[in-house]
């Protein structure tokens, strides 16, 4: 039976609430409110993983956020397991199973170990070193074992079961952080009317003032735990505040942009959360911001200051007051600083043995005056030179230093101990106020980075911007919110706070040893195992800004982004480099500020809410007769309606040949309707399409070309003149949005003079193309009371109908070259029309088709699509379309562009046919054309756009863009393809009915 | 994602507008009567400044109004924005 | 007899909140800006078009809403075929302005209930803070990336419009989004 750590009492537990979980595939017991962290160490389990490069076993170091080592794998065998998760934040459930990474086979025993004894061959940019050369055995031998050794923790392979969903918030104030000056400064806040949201990570609200058992720090004469406690009790029932707990701030954008990520359920066991949402994120909107992040405790940087026990001196005071769960049996606190002295104080107390090892020559302040009091033994002006204990920490040596803390002087002294606790001072956490693009400044006196000049609207207060002593917290966190939310008084204004004032201070970046730095291991980053050394190494290998040292040596790059040891990596470049800190300036703090899993990123945009999917009128029955579906923009289109077993290409071939031999219908639902009204609607449509509209007759119907102001043509569609002053424009199915949005801009921009209105009628409409020779024979019976024939009711023209009492348009027009109609009809009769124009057509065979079957008979004539025969670098001119471009008309858009030098070259890519020579042989869409394969370079003459194979003609065809095309028919060209090369001939683009006599057929 | 006033609608997210452009390039009245410098000019000339920028946006997914936007490219603040047709604030 | 169809769209429920589908009901798009067809439009549909930004007025079973400082969308049920017959002949016809029968292209969704804003904000950037505290206000804005006009009616209750081709889209993700509240 192990020894039970947990022997304090402690109010932040539920201690009737106890916990099963498994760690390593071992059962432990835990209490409600418990992290994994501190869980395992009321177990006396400080081993937790081990190190990314040198194998070397890691423990805890801390209790959150920052923490480098206690990283595990959350998760068991089923399809929900997340890797890299920090041990000192998840709290522990029933159920819970976690494990160790980076490690093989075990932890307490890891193969990978060997790299610790290696390492003197392994140093910074060992990999940029070694594996350069020979370049052959980089796929063979460099990147398969970098890739087994590489990463921490293991994927999930499954998709992620969990739910996560996203949600907006918008607040006067946010106040990050529920320490006691983000206590105050939400409660000032929403006393003074301003909705505030208070966001916190942890479960419960007070940081670290809510364990304070001190007596040197008091308000208002309570202990300052007391004090705040009430003020706790009291917020909870603020009207105008919200406060989230398990919320942890990722990202700090420009305008006061944040995304929070909420925990919801991580907490709970596994079957209190079925089908609940796992994670939220927020995207909070705040007129202002309030920053109280607080400060993370530095470490020191000495020889071999990363071994299990070796931790926080903060973090092993929490574990104690907080968690009930003391770190050792005998502890050491290495410090530079007073704050340290809380911690042994508070293990005095409880009655655990603790001595202090303390660089500085002594101290006057309250806190110092207590240890010794309390009789415990202080070794001043004394560093550690080493630690030893391979799973576990047992022993240290410590080493008097020399007047200028650049030595150690005397003999060595062995101290036996299960727990170092080090303190290097406070960082202050800046990261959040640095991502939001703030600039910071650097304080010499204490040798830390603290908010500067912000660019939106915020504060930062507390620690995190500098303020470490209570006192000073409080009184700046008051008069800095009084400035910020503009209020003459607070109910805080007459606080009296007492608390210990440190006066001797004193920070050696790297500690003095009697070894030289070659032979010794002190850690930076724990995590991605840089060291000191490696600092020193980037330096004398010509390294000098802080953003390569960091990239060379990885230092800071791993998943903790290197918040613990950052500032000591830039004190040594600095001392090295003989630069003061201040003008080095830091790396770049990148969002997220602890990782996110990507579940949380996605939200509920996964499966069905992927992408958005728009749906035509008709969409069910396409689905119904099984139509296989094209996505076009967001639309989803029927591409071909396959029978029983056949392939695309068989159905394709049938429908193509059922619309030329007797009819078949498609749904053209998904072109974009432009309405378009006013008395100047004819003088806009001259202007924005290159062919003239003035003289178009009411209840005729023409093609227009639509070009950019470049020349280069950008969409195109049938407009038709409904009455004198209004007309229906339709776009291509894809530009739709965009040639409203371009057309809007040309009327409130260039022409606001002109008196015309567009409305998008895109999705009142449901459209029903039918075509084929039989066509009109079905128009006959849906319609009996109209003439279909060529004098009352000619190509390129439209009349309004009724079809069972339903107003429809009826537009003679065809994208097939076949005599074709399109009927369209308000939307929610779309369905019912379609079944009405399949009824009266079965008696033809009528044969619905697809997107890919138009496609095809569009391309037997030659017609155009913009976007797949054009690129916005082919003119109308290139295209072969002159008879579109109107010589007579002033202006129109794009029209002077027509006429540049470079438009006007002869030698531009044309569109042409090509026919293969062999006429079986179906050519690749976007397959090069050249004409000499042998002449190096080899010189592309252009690529294919449509290809198919024709069952009307019987043969292959394609259209194509080559250079100088035009000139270029009857010519001998080669497609050369991956296994062979295709002959082809320049030909004609309009491969079937040239004289246009089926339309009217 | 910053937040735009629509002279119109009011404080709007930016994903409810689309960028248009520099400002005040206006589409010559006579593009004939242009050399061909003159119409590249017009055509593709534009500044990019890192600084304050006069820009087109419209509010596509709110009143489809086009208006004008004074915005710092190096940061992002918006210093004014005001309608088609009329004359930037002077500062 | 041509049947009338609309995306799955039924009637649901959830904690606080009702979803249903408001079809077939008259919609139409008006355009203009002189005076003349302010008073045209105030006098045959005895609303005057709100000019506040963001604002609608309803009397009786029309409601205009105010879309832009040229644009207003009047929908109701008491809207029929001569009221928008009266008001292209003598606004369009006359060239005042513009009239445009939009009935099918947006589809009205109602949301009522204490959670409906809870719903919104998990797919509008929109501010609501203010919206669902005042009544007969209109927004036009995203939700889950569609674009939507919002019509405050009442407190706590929404007439949605989408346009009919996301109208499926936008229902389904309504309903997911309503049943992790």
């Amino acid at each position: 039976m192990s020894e039970n750590f947990r022997s304090l009492e402690t109010k932040f537990l539920d201690k009737t609430n106890r916990i099963s979980f498994k760690y390593n595939g071992k059962k432990y017991y835990g209490y409600k409110g418990d992290t994994l962290a501190s869980a395992l160490l009321s177990n006396g389990v400080h081993l937790i993983g081990r190190s990314f490069k040198y194998h070397r076993p890691r423990g805890i170091m801390t209790c959150g956020s920052e923490e480098p080592n206690a990283i595990v794998q959350i998760g068991g065998s089923g399809s929900f397991t997340e890797p890299n998760v920090r041990a000192t934040e998840q709290e522990i459930y029933e159920g819970l199973e976690a494990s160790s990474q980076n490690c093989w086979p075990s932890v307490e025993f890891d193969v990978g170990g060997i790299n610790n004894f290696i390492s003197p061959v392994i140093p910074a940019g060992f990999y940029y070193k070694t594996f350069m050369w020979p370049k052959k055995l980089w796929y063979s031998l460099y990147e398969p074992a970098i890739r087994l050794s590489a990463g921490l923790g293991k994927s999930p392979t499954q998709p992620d079961p969990e739910l996560y969903d996203h949600n907006h918030l918008h607040c006067d104030v946010l106040v990050v952080g529920g320490g006691i000056s983000g206590i105050i400064a939400a409660s000032i806040s929403s006393d003074n009317g301003n909705n505030t949201v208070l966001i916190e990570d942890k479960n419960s609200l007070g940081g670290s003032t809510i364990f304070q058992d001190d007596e040197n720090f008091k308000i208002n004469d309570e202990k300052s735990s007391v004090w705040l406690n009430n003020q706790i009790k009291k917020i909870k029932n603020k009207k105008n505040l919200t406060i989230k707990y398990r919320t942890s701030l990722a990202a700090y954008h420009s305008y006061n942009y944040l995304l929070a990520r909420e925990n919801l359920t991580d907490h709970k066991s596994l079957n209190e959360r079925s089908n609940k949402l796992r994670q939220r994120l927020w995207k909070i909107r705040a007129k202002k911001v309030i920053l109280a992040t607080g400060a993370i405790e530095r470490p020191l940087i000495f020889n071999n200051n990363d071994r299990p026990g070796v931790m926080l001196a903060s973090s092993v005071k929490k574990y104690i007051d907080y968690f009930g769960v003391r770190c050792g049996n005998k502890n050491i606190i290495f410090t530079n600083n007073d704050s340290a002295y809380e911690t042994a104080i508070s293990l005095n107390k409880k009655g655990i043995n603790v001595s202090i090892v303390d660089i500085r020559n002594n101290s006057s302040s309250m806190l110092v005056k207590n240890a010794k009091d309390a009789g415990i033994k202080i070794y001043w002006n004394h560093t550690v030179v080493n630690t030893k204990g391979y799973r576990r920490i047992k022993s240290i040596e410590i080493m008097k230093m020399s007047e200028d803390g650049t030595n150690v002087i005397g003999s060595k002294l062995n101290l036996v101990c299960d727990n170092l606790s080090i303190s290097g001072g406070w960082t202050p956490m800046v990261h959040l106020f640095t991502q939001s693009g703030g600039k910071l400044k650097f304080r010499d006196s204490d040798q830390v980075f603290i908010p500067n000049t912000a660019t939106s609207d915020q504060i930062s207060i507390g620690s995190c911007n500098g303020d470490f002593e209570l006192d000073d917290i409080i009184k700046n966190t008051i008069s800095d919110c009084k400035n910020f939310l503009s209020l003459s008084s607070t109910d805080f204004d007459l606080l009296k706070v007492n608390c210990s004032k440190q006066k001797e201070s004193k920070n050696i970046w790297l500690l003095p040893n009697d070894k030289p730095l070659g032979k010794t291991k002190p850690f930076l980053d724990f995590q991605n195992d840089s060291t000191a050394k490696d600092i020193k190494l980037a330096m004398r290998e010509g390294f000098r800004s802080i953003e390569h040292v960091k990239r060379y040596t990885t230092t800071g790059m791993g998943t903790d982004q290197g918040k613990l040891a950052n500032m000591h990596a830039l004190g040594i470049i600095s001392e090295t480099a003989g630069v003061k800190m201040g003008s080095l300036g830091t790396t770049t703090f990148r969002p997220p500020y602890t990782p996110l899993t990507f579940g949380t990123i996605v939200g509920r945009n996964v499966g069905t809410f992927f992408d958005i999917t728009r749906k035509t009128p008709m969409h069910d029955w396409h689905e119904s007769h099984k139509a296989k579906f094209e996505n076009v923009g967001q639309w989803k289109r029927a591409w071909y309606y396959p029978k029983e077993n056949e392939s695309m290409y068989q159905a394709v071939q049938r429908e193509s040949k059922a619309a030329r031999e007797s009819a078949g219908i498609l749904d053209a639902s998904t072109l974009g309707k432009i309405d378009i009204k006013g008395t100047d609607a004819s003088e806009f449509l001259n202007r924005v399409y290159t062919n003239a509209w003035s003289k178009l007759g009411i209840g005729k119907c023409r093609y227009g070309l639509m070009l950019n102001e470049d020349g280069m043509v950008y969409d195109d569609g049938v407009t038709t003149r409904l009455s004198e002053n209004n007309y229906l424009m339709t776009t291509t199915t894809g530009g739709a949005a965009n040639v409203l949005s371009k057309l809007e801009d040309y009327l409130q921009t260039e022409w606001p003079e002109l008196d015309v209105w567009l409305t998008s009628v895109t999705d009142h409409y449901a459209t029903a193309s039918v075509c084929g020779p039989n066509s009109k024979n079905i128009l006959k019976k849906l319609f009996p009371s109209i003439e279909f024939n060529d004098v009352n009711f000619p190509h390129m023209s439209f009349k309004n109908a009724e079809l069972d009492g339903i107003n429809c348009r009826i537009m003679r027009i065809s994208f097939t070259g076949e005599h074709s109609y399109e009927i369209n009809i308000e939307s929610k009769y779309g369905k019912s029309l379609w079944e009405k124009c399949m009824d009266a057509g079965k008696e033809f065979n009528i044969t619905p088709y697809g997107t890919e079957t138009m496609h095809l008979l569009r391309a037997e004539k030659g017609f155009i699509i913009v976007g797949q025969d054009t690129d916005g670098t082919m003119t109308p001119i290139d295209l072969q379309m002159d008879w579109i471009v109107s010589k007579k008309k002033y202006d129109f858009i794009g029209k002077r562009s027509l006429y540049r030098s470079d438009t006007m070259r002869e030698d531009r890519k044309q569109l042409v046919g090509l026919l293969t020579d062999n006429p079986n042989e179906i050519l690749e869409e976007g397959a090069q054309i050249v004409l000499d394969e042998k002449k190096q370079p080899i010189e592309m003459l252009g690529h294919v756009t449509s290809s198919y194979f024709s069952p009307n003609l019987n043969k292959s065809i394609a259209l194509a863009v080559v250079k100088n095309g035009k000139k270029l028919k009857g010519q001998k060209l080669l497609v050369p393809m991956k296994d062979k090369t295709i002959n082809v001939t320049v030909s004609d683009f309009i491969f079937f009915d040239s004289k246009n006599e089926r339309l009217n057929a | 994602m910053f937040i735009i006033t629509c002279p119109f609608c009011g404080e709007r997210d930016q994903s409810e507008f689309s960028a248009g452009g520099e400002a005040h390039i206006v589409r010559p009245k006579q593009p004939t009567e242009l050399s061909d410098d003159e119409w590249a000019d017009f055509l593709f000339m534009r500044k990019n400044i890192k600084g304050v920028q006069f820009e087109r946006w419209n509010h596509a997914h709110g009143c489809r109004k086009w208006f004008n936007v004074i915005r710092d490219t190096s940061n992002d603040k918006i210093h004014a924005v005001y309608k088609m047709g009329e004359k930037p604030p002077v500062k | 007899m041509l049947n009338i169809n609309y995306p799955k769209i039924e009637k649901k429920e959830y904690p606080n909140l009702e979803l249903n589908i408001v079809e077939p009901i008259h919609k139409l798009n008006l355009r203009g800006k002189n005076r003349d067809f302010f008073t045209k439009a105030g006098r045959i549909l005895s609303i005057m078009l709100p000019t506040e930004p963001n604002t609608s007025a309803t009397i009786k079973n029309i409601s205009a809403l105010w879309l832009s400082p040229d644009e207003w969308m009047i929908y109701g049920k008491d809207i029929d075929k001569n009221l928008m017959l009266s008001l292209d002949t003598e606004i369009s016809k006359l060239n005042l302005g513009s009239v445009t029968d939009i009935s099918d292209q947006w589809v009205l969704i109602n949301m009522k209930g204490k959670n409906v804003f809870e719903v919104l904000s998990k797919g509008s950037p929109f501010d609501f803070n203010k919206f669902k505290n005042t009544k007969n206000v209109v927004v036009q804005t995203l939700l889950n990336h569609v674009d939507v006009i919002l019509h405050h009616n009442d407190r706590n209750n929404i007439d949605l419009f989408v346009r009919k081709s996301f109208s499926e889209h936008l229902w389904l993700w309504i309903n997911d989004s309503s049943s992790f509240l």
